[in-house]
C-alpha cells in the first residue's frame, strides 16, 4: 500500500502536515491479504514510507494511528466516547511512543481528527467527554482569545442583527409576540425591547421578543452550514446584560466574547452532521443551535463554572427542536424568539444548580442526547481555549441578506435582476408580462421554498418563484416587494403562473455549493438568461462595511432618529474598546 | 401527488399549491382542530369520567408529594422572577401565585419530580403535562369554568396525546429517541387549554402547530433532575401555544399531516383523522386503555422488577429459616433492553428511580420499596452497595421493551447453594390489574398529607369525586393551599 493514495491516505497526510509538534506521527492502518492491520507511518512531508508496524484488528476497516511520543496512556483510552470510534491504546509498538487509533470515517476534516486524538491522548481520564470539553471552553474562554478578524466579523454581525431586529419591531408577529408577553405578564423594568422605547420585560421575555424581532422578516444573517447565528444569541446576550447590575455590567469586550462563544457552539455543533451542511428538511437549524448557542452565551456572561456550562447546554437540549413544517408561517420568528428566551433560562437554571446529562452531546446508544436531532450525528470534543483552539467565524465568515427573504432566494433574485436588466436597460423600468413566454429556474431541489403562488409574507419570503419573479419584473427584491399590495400584483401572478423548475444534478440544496439560473423565453422565441454564483452578500462576497451600514441606516431608520442610529453605528464599531457595555444598551433604550 | 426526491435534468411539473408538494396526508390536524372545539361533556362516558377523576386524584397527590422536592424548589425559585395581574396558585403553597404559564411549570414539574405519576399505553404520562396547565388557566379566566368543563377539557388533552401515540408503531415500545410527554404532553396540554379557552376549530389546529415546534426532548435528560422540567414545559408551553393562538398567531396547518410536521419526532410517522365525534364513530381512547398508577416513585418498569423481587425473597425466606442476605451470591434480573434505566450504581435519587439493579435491590434488602427508599442516605447504604455488586442483567428475547408485554424476573442463588426465580407478569396498578379505588384514595392522602392539613387533603377528594357536579372549578385552588401549619414553619425558616 505504500504508493496508494485511499482517501485515508491522504487525510492522514494533511493531518501529518498540520501536525507540526515532532512529538507526534501519523500512520494508515489498513487490513492486509490476511485480514491484519497494516500500518504505514506518514510523515510531514507528505510522503509515504514503508510500513512498521502490524496491529490486529477484528473490525478491518482503515484507520488513522496517532503516535505520541513520551506520553504513557492509560488503557482507559479504550474508553468509547462514541460509541462507533474505538479508540484503543497499543504500548506495544515502540517503547517510548504511544498510540491511539482511530477509525477513519470518509466525513470527518483532518483537523477534527487531530484534535481529538490528541486531546484523548492527554486526557485519558472517563470524564473527557465531548459534553465535558464544551463546557470547559465555555467556562475557560478569555476575551483575549478572540482575534481581529473574528471581532471585526462578530461586530457586522452584531449591527447587522440590531438593524434587523430594529426594522422587525414594526411587523404583526412581534406585535403579538409582544401583546402576548404584556398580557400574560405584569411590567417588568429590566429588560429593553427592540423599537419600543417606552416598553421593559423581564430578561426572558424581552430576549424572545427581540429574538422574533430578529426573524420575523427572514432579514438576519446565515452561516454555512445553515443557520440563523446572530438572532439566537444578541438578544439574550443584551437582556442578560441590561439585567445585571450597573455596578457589575459587562465591559464591551466581555460582552463580545460571549457573543462569540454563542455563535462558535452553534458553529461546532453544525459540524456533528454532513446532513446539517445541506439546507434543513426534518429541524429547523436554529431551535436545535439556537438555544444551545444561547445558552452557552449566557453561561460565559454569568461567569459559570465549566461543570455549570455543561448543565446549561443539557438544559437547553430539552428545549431545542422545531419541525420545518413551520417555517413559512408566523411561527418561524418564534422559532428565533424562543431559541434566545430558552438558552438565557437553561444558563439562569443551571446557575441555580439544577443539574442535567453529563452526556448530552455525546453518543450513547439507546438513549438519545442531542444526536436526537439528527440522522448521522458525529460529535467531536472542543479543543481548549489554551490548547490552539481557533474560532471557526476566523474561517468561515457569515452571509448578510440584502432583502427579507431565505438565503436561497438572494441567487434567484440575482440572477432574475440581471435578466430584468438585459430586458430593460439599467434604471427604473418594468418587465410586461406579455413579453414573456415562459420562464424556467434553475434551483436546488428543496421543498420548503419551492412555492409556486404563495399567500403570504411568510410564503413570499420561502418562495423561488416569488422572489425570481419580483426581480424580474422590478429589477430588485426590496423590503417593500412582501407588502401584501405588492404580492397580490396582476402582473406579477401572471408571471408566476409562467414558472417552472428545474433541479439540475449539479445544483446541490447547500449554500456554499448552490447557484440560482433563470432563463426567460420571450413571445418572440428569444431566450434570455441569467446565472448568480455568488451574490453580493455572501461570504465569498461579502458586503462592504459601507454597504452593511447602509443596510443598518435603512432597518434602524424605519424606528428610530438619524441621531440615534450614527451613536448605535459609532457604539458598536468601539464596543470591544467600551468600559461599560452600557453604553450600547443605553442606546437602544 | 408525489415529487420524486431526487432532481433530474428534466423539469419537474409542479401544478398546484404548496399542499401538494408539502403534504403527506391531508386533513388530519384539521380534524383534531374540528374534534377539540366540538367535543361536549355529553359525550363524557361513565367509564371515562370515572377514569379520569382517578388520573386527576392521583396527579394531585403526587404534585403535592413533588413540591417538597429540591428540584421544584429550583424551579419555583426561578419562577417567581415573574409576576402578572392574574396570577394563578401553586400546589401546596399558600402564599405564592405566579403567572399561569409558570404555575403550569411548577406545578407540572411538582407532578413528575418523583416519577410518581401515571403512565399510559402507548408509553407516555399523559395527566401532569394537561391537568397543571388547566388548573392555572381556569384560575384567571373571567368565565369561571366549572367542574364539568374542566373534566371534559382534561379529557380531550389526555384523547389528543392518546391519538398521536398511536402515529407511530415505534412508540409502543420504552422510547429511545425523544422523551414522550415532551412530545405528545406539550400537545396534550395544547388541546386541552384550547378547549378550555373556547377556540375555534381553526384556532384549535394552529394551537397544535404552535404548539409542535415547542415539542421534543432528547431521552438523555431522562434520570436528572431536567426531566421533571419535561412536563413542567410540556404544560407550560401547551398553554402558551393556545393562548398565541387565540391572539390570532398561526402555524402550519398541517402540521400533523407531515412527515416534515410531528413526523420529524417519529421515524415511523403514520397519521390519521381523527373521527368526527359528532358521528357515533367517536370513542374515547381511555375507555378501552386506561392508565397505570404507581405503587412506588420510579420508572414504571421497575414496578415489574420490585413485585418479583420481594416475591423470590418471600421464597427464600419460606426455604430458608434463617435467611441471610450476606449469603446472596448472585441476583438475576431478566428485563427488557432499555438503556435508560439500567443503571448497576446509581449515585443520585433520580438515576435511582431509573436503575432496575437499585429497585430489586432495595427490595431484596428491605422487603418493600418506599418514598424513603430513594433517599440520599438510603442510597449509599454500603449493604445496598454490596448487593448491587452482586447484580446481573439479562435482557431474554422474549422480554419486550413494552409496558403492555413487558415481565420481571429475579433469580436469587445463594451461597449454599440455594437458587429460587420469581416472575412478575402483571403488578399491581398496571392497567390489567388497577389499584382499587380504597388504595388508589389512600395514596393520596399518604402523598397530600405531607404538604397539605386534613380539611385540605378531605377538600380535594370531595371536589375530584363530585367535579361534574362543581359550580367553580377555581374551588379546588382553594383546598390544594391549604398548608399544614407545621410544615409552613418549616418552609418559612428555610429548613427545607
Amino acid at each position: 500500500m505504500s504508493n496508494s493514495r485511499t482517501p485515508e491516505t491522504i487525510r492522514a497526510q494533511e493531518y501529518a502536515a498540520k501536525a507540526t509538534a515532532s512529538k507526534i506521527k501519523v500512520a494508515v492502518m489498513a487490513p492486509n491479504t490476511k485480514g491484519m492491520m497494516q500500518g504505514t507511518i506518514v510523515d510531514s512531508s507528505c510522503t509515504i514510507t514503508s510500513p512498521k508496524s502490524r496491529i490486529a484488528n477484528e473490525g478491518g476497516a482503515a484507520q488513522m494511528v496517532v503516535f505520541t511520543e513520551g506520553e504513557q496512556p492509560s488503557h482507559q483510552l479504550a474508553y468509547t466516547a462514541n460509541q462507533d470510534e474505538i479508540f484503543t491504546c497499543e504500548n506495544v509498538l515502540y517503547s517510548n511512543w504511544s498510540v491511539a487509533i482511530k477509525t477513519i470515517r470518509p466525513a470527518q476534516a483532518a483537523r477534527e481528527v487531530h484534535q481529538s486524538a490528541v486531546k484523548i491522548l492527554k486526557h485519558p481520564a472517563l470524564e473527557d467527554t465531548v459534553t465535558a470539553s464544551f463546557g470547559q471552553f465555555i467556562s475557560e474562554i478569555k476575551p483575549q482569545h478572540l482575534s481581529p478578524v473574528v471581532l471585526q466579523r462578530s461586530k457586522r454581525m452584531v449591527l447587522d442583527s440590531i438593524g434587523v431586529g430594529l426594522i422587525g419591531s414594526t411587523t404583526d408577529v412581534f406585535d403579538l409576540a409582544l401583546q402576548h408577553c404584556q398580557h400574560m405578564y405584569a411590567p417588568d423594568f429590566i429588560s429593553s425591547v427592540y423599537g419600543r422605547s417606552n416598553v421593559r420585560l423581564s430578561p426572558t421575555l424581552a430576549a424572545f421578543v427581540n429574538g422574533v424581532a430578529t426573524h420575523s422578516m427572514d432579514f438576519d444573517d446565515t452561516w454555512h452550514p445553515a443557520t440563523h447565528p446572530s438572532g439566537a444569541v444578541l438578544p439574550a446576550v443584551l437582556a442578560l446584560s441590561d439585567m445585571m447590575p450597573a455596578s457589575r455590567k459587562p465591559s464591551g469586550l466581555d460582552f463580545l466574547l460571549a457573543f462569540n462563544v454563542g455563535i462558535e457552539i452553534q458553529g461546532r455543533l453544525m459540524r456533528f452532521s454532513n446532513e446539517a451542511h445541506n439546507i434543513p428538511k426534518r429541524f429547523h437549524p436554529p431551535t436545535v443551535v439556537g438555544p444551545m448557542g444561547s445558552a452557552a452565551a449566557c453561561a460565559r456572561l454569568l461567569s459559570l463554572d465549566s461543570s455549570q456550562c455543561s448543565h446549561a447546554l443539557a438544559i437547553a437540549a430539552s428545549l431545542a427542536g422545531a419541525p420545518m413544517a413551520n417555517a413559512a408561517t408566523q411561527s418561524k420568528p418564534l422559532h428565533i424568539g424562543n431559541a434566545s428566551r430558552l438558552g438565557l433560562e437553561a444558563a439562569l437554571l443551571a446557575s441555580r444548580g439544577l443539574e442535567a446529562s453529563p452526556l448530552v452531546l455525546d453518543v450513547v446508544a439507546g438513549v438519545a442526547g442531542f444526536s436526537a436531532f439528527y440522522e448521522d450525528y458525529r460529535p467531536q470534543p472542543l479543543v481548549s481555549p489554551h490548547d490552539g483552539h481557533a474560532f471557526l467565524l476566523e474561517e468561515q465568515d457569515m452571509g448578510f441578506k440584502r432583502f427579507p427573504a431565505h438565503l436561497g432566494m438572494h441567487w434567484v433574485a440575482d440572477a432574475a435582476a440581471s435578466v430584468h436588466k438585459l430586458l430593460v436597460g439599467v434604471g427604473p423600468g418594468k418587465v410586461s408580462p406579455d413579453q414573456v413566454q415562459d420562464i424556467l429556474l434553475r434551483v436546488p431541489l428543496s421543498k420548503y421554498i419551492n412555492r409556486p403562488f404563495p399567500e403570504s409574507e411568510h410564503e413570499a419570503r420561502h418562495s423561488f418563484q416569488f422572489n425570481a419573479c419580483s426581480a424580474l419584473l422590478d429589477g430588485e427584491v426590496t423590503v417593500q416587494s412582501f407588502t401584501p399590495g405588492a404580492i397580490s400584483r396582476p402582473e406579477l401572478h401572471a408571471l408566476l403562473s409562467r414558472v417552472r423548475l428545474e433541479h439540475p444534478h449539479d445544483n446541490p440544496a447547500n449554500f456554499n455549493l448552490m447557484y440560482g439560473e433563470v432563463q426567460v423565453t420571450l413571445v418572440g422565441g428569444d431566450i434570455l438568461k441569467g446565472r448568480c454564483e455568488t451574490f453580493y452578500g455572501h461570504w465569498r462576497n461579502p458586503l462592504t462595511n459601507e454597504s452593511l451600514r447602509k443596510k443598518f441606516r435603512n432597518n434602524a431608520e424605519v424606528v428610530l432618529p438619524s441621531a440615534k442610529v450614527e451613536q448605535l453605528i459609532e457604539a458598536v464599531d468601539v464596543l470591544d474598546r467600551l468600559d461599560d457595555c452600557q453604553d450600547l444598551l443605553s442606546q437602544l433604550q | 401527488m408525489n415529487i420524486p426526491q431526487s432532481g433530474g435534468s428534466g423539469e419537474q411539473k409542479v401544478t398546484g399549491g404548496q399542499s401538494e408538494v408539502f403534504i403527506k396526508s391531508t386533513g388530519i390536524t384539521e380534524s383534531f382542530g374540528a374534534a377539540i372545539h366540538a367535543l361536549g361533556a355529553s359525550q363524557l362516558t361513565d367509564g371515562v369520567i370515572n377514569r379520569s377523576k382517578r388520573m386527576m386524584l392521583d396527579t394531585l397527590g403526587v404534585g403535592l408529594l413533588g413540591t417538597r422536592t429540591a428540584v421544584f424548589n429550583k424551579a419555583l425559585k426561578y419562577s417567581q422572577l415573574f409576576t402578572s395581574e392574574r396570577s394563578s396558585s401553586i400546589w401546596g403553597r399558600s402564599e405564592i401565585t405566579l403567572p399561569p404559564c409558570y404555575a403550569a411549570l411548577v406545578n407540572g414539574i411538582a407532578v413528575h419530580s418523583m416519577d410518581f405519576d401515571d403512565t399510559w399505553h402507548p408509553a407516555t404520562h399523559p395527566s401532569g403535562a394537561v391537568l397543571p396547565a388547566l388548573l392555572a388557566l381556569a384560575e384567571t379566566l373571567p368565565s369561571r369554568p366549572s367542574g364539568l368543563d374542566l373534566l371534559l377539557a382534561f379529557n380531550v388533552g389526555i384523547e389528543v396525546q392518546g391519538r398521536l401515540m398511536r402515529f407511530s408503531r415505534e412508540a409502543y415500545n420504552i422510547p429511545e429517541r425523544f422523551h414522550p410527554p415532551s412530545v405528545v404532553g406539550v400537545m396534550g396540554s395544547a388541546a386541552a387549554s384550547a378547549k378550555l379557552l373556547g377556540l375555534s376549530p381553526s384556532q384549535c389546529s394552529h394551537a397544535l402547530a404552535i404548539a409542535a415546534s415547542s415539542a421534543g426532548a432528547p431521552l438523555a435528560n431522562a434520570a436528572t433532575q431536567t426531566k421533571p422540567f419535561h412536563i413542567g414545559n410540556a404544560a407550560r408551553r401547551g398553554l402558551e401555544a393556545a393562548r398565541l393562538a387565540q391572539m390570532g398567531l398561526e402555524g402550519n396547518p398541517s402540521m400533523l399531516d407531515m412527515d416534515v410536521g410531528l413526523g420529524v419526532y417519529y421515524n415511523d410517522y403514520s397519521p390519521s383523522t381523527m373521527p368526527d365525534c359528532a358521528s357515533g364513530a367517536f370513542r374515547w381512547i381511555l375507555e378501552d386503555q386506561d392508565v397505570a398508577f404507581k405503587r412506588i416513585p420510579a420508572h414504571l418498569a421497575m414496578h415489574w422488577l420490585v413485585d418479583a423481587a420481594l416475591a423470590a425473597r418471600g421464597k427464600l425466606q419460606e426455604a430458608a429459616w434463617h435467611f441471610d442476605l450476606s449469603q446472596i451470591q448472585r441476583v438475576t434480573l431478566r428485563v427488557p433492553p432499555s438503556k435508560y434505566i439500567n443503571c448497576p450504581f446509581p449515585t443520585t435519587e433520580h438515576q435511582a428511580r431509573h436503575s432496575f439493579q437499585f429497585n430489586a435491590c432495595s427490595a431484596l434488602l428491605d422487603g418493600k420499596v418506599t418514598v424513603a427508599s430513594f433517599d440520599p442516605a438510603q442510597i449509599n447504604r454500603p449493604a445496598l452497595k454490596e448487593l448491587l455488586s452482586k447484580v446481573e442483567v439479562k435482557t431474554p428475547a422474549d422480554n419486550h421493551p413494552s409496558f403492555d408485554k413487558m415481565y420481571g424476573e429475579v433469580q436469587i442463588e445463594t451461597a449454599r447453594g440455594e437458587n429460587c426465580t420469581a416472575r412478575c407478569n402483571t403488578f399491581y396498578g398496571h392497567w390489567r390489574k388497577p389499584l382499587s379505588q380504597e388504595d388508589l384514595v389512600e395514596k393520596f392522602i399518604v402523598n397530600a398529607s405531607s404538604v397539605l392539613c386534613t380539611e385540605g387533603v378531605e377538600g380535594v377528594i370531595d371536589v375530584i369525586e363530585n367535579i361534574e357536579k362543581v359550580t367553580e372549578c377555581s374551588v379546588l385552588d382553594s383546598y390544594l393551599r391549604m398548608t399544614s401549619n407545621t410544615l409552613e414553619q418549616v418552609y418559612s425558616t428555610g429548613m427545607i
